[in-house]
């Protein structure tokens, strides 16, 4: 009798999660919970971070289907191995975005290429600890601080690193507050931090039409293996900004962005099980992310102390860690730095510009990765 | 075709011809946004008349 409950309970037992839970689990667990506490308490970018957390928590308790064929969250993985998600993304984010502060403030795109330069060392130091070339490729994309360009890079050089480099690239993304301030802080001095910057020109309706269609056209013509993700950006925006479709732009930066940013971050969240996720290669490639933000903050922030050398009008050169990308959360950053200096600065429309040039700028740097290393 | 050798080396050529053709490109966007404002001597767009039209 004692034997023939011990074997029922044993079968029971094996049917629950329970009997294949590890402390990797519980781990996993913890980050998870850790996330979805950043997101509701701290308010750290709970777009993001909930449905990574949240998703994470699910896939690691031992017994969930969600992950395999026929569960929602393997859908979820799909579209975003398929790349149908990143391009539907930008989309919305096109639809959502003024791109006023870029037109208006030409000189500042430079930032949005020396805020880069985190890709770069990132990439290096991959390849000196033992990744291939293609691998280093795709965790240098990480500084470029674009979710879903690093996706899109990383399915083209490394596929099988995309749970590690998604999860890298939007997990510094929502704690850029944490990590961008520091770096900053570092690199200028109080008086600096405390500069005012003039009114920005008012952009014309024609020449908010005019920019997504050249944009469009030229990446297509000089960096096809970026275009689709540019192109739908610039879609979105064109959407937006001939005023005739209105409903259009609500829809893809309302309703389609909402669902999008849905699928993409419980499928990055389920990615994080344990028993793939807790490896050497993991911590290696979440340790340089680390660095390639770090870096491209710092550099974004140097470039804009470089350009003031040669400006009659000198810039706040907070505004240059914007030019990392991560819109808006970078411009927030750089914002909030300069009004905690001094309260009657209000940098947000600023480092906008650099922000939205960040955008074309890890779009640049991937293309020209991917036409480098031989990839379409 | 070139390829980048699978080296530290080739990681370091990669970076510096990424890093400064980016530079270089996204200073010609810049030039391009620098020129756009020009557009506005040619033609103008009625905003209040796209408002009106729009759904």
């Amino acid at each position: 009798m004692i034997d023939q409950l011990s074997a029922f309970s044993k079968i029971l037992l094996g049917q629950t999660g329970l009997g294949h839970f590890w402390w990797g689990n519980l781990l996993m667990i913890i980050v998870g919970t850790g996330m979805v506490f950043l997101a509701i308490v701290k308010r750290f970018e709970p777009f993001l971070l909930l449905g990574i957390g949240f998703s994470c928590i699910v896939v690691n308790i031992p017994g969930s289907d969600l992950i395999l064929p026929g569960g929602l969250f393997h859908y979820a993985q799909q579209g975003v191995a398929l790349l149908i998600v990143p391009p539907l993304i930008f989309l919305g984010v096109g639809a959502m975005t003024d791109f006023g502060p870029m037109i208006a403030s030409p000189k500042l795109v430079l930032l949005g290429a020396g805020a880069h330069l985190g890709i770069f060392v990132a990439l290096i130091l991959a390849k000196m600890i033992g990744f291939s070339i293609t691998e280093s490729g795709a965790i240098g994309i990480i500084g470029g601080a674009d979710g879903p360009m690093a996706i899109f890079v990383t399915m083209k050089l490394a596929p099988h690193l995309l749970p590690q480099v998604s999860v890298a690239a939007y997990s510094y993304m929502a704690l850029m507050p944490m990590i961008q301030p520091p770096v900053m802080r570092l690199l200028t001095t109080k008086a600096e931090r405390q500069i005012s910057m003039g009114k920005i020109r008012e952009v014309s309706r024609l020449e908010k039409v005019l920019f997504p269609i050249v944009i469009a056209s030229l990446v297509n013509l000089f960096f096809p293996p970026v275009a689709p993700l540019v192109t739908m950006l610039m879609l979105g925006n064109l959407l937006r900004e001939s005023l005739v479709v209105g409903h259009l732009a609500e829809t893809a930066g309302g309703s389609v962005l909402g669902v999008m940013t849905l699928i993409l971050t419980t499928a990055i969240g389920s990615t994080m099980r344990a028993d793939t996720f807790l490896t050497v290669q993991t911590l290696e490639i979440v340790g340089l992310g680390l660095i390639a933000f770090v870096f491209g903050t710092g550099s974004g922030v140097v470039t804009a102390k470089i350009m003031n050398l040669f400006l009659k009008e000198k810039i706040n050169p907070l505004i240059g860690s914007a030019g990392i990308a991560s819109v808006p959360i970078a411009a927030r950053v750089s914002h909030i730095v300069a009004h905690q200096e001094n309260p009657k600065n209000y940098l947000i429309y600023h480092a906008m510009g650099p922000n939205l040039a960040g955008v074309f700028g890890t779009a640049i740097s991937g293309g020209i990765l991917l036409a480098l290393l031989g990839m379409k | 075709m070139i390829s980048i050798p699978n080296t530290i080396e080739g990681a370091f050529v990669l970076s510096i011809i990424d890093f400064l053709l980016s530079f270089f490109i996204i200073s010609g966007i810049g030039v391009i946004l620098a020129l756009l404002p020009l557009v506005n001597r040619f033609w103008k767009i009625d905003e209040a008349k796209l408002r009106r039209g729009g759904h």
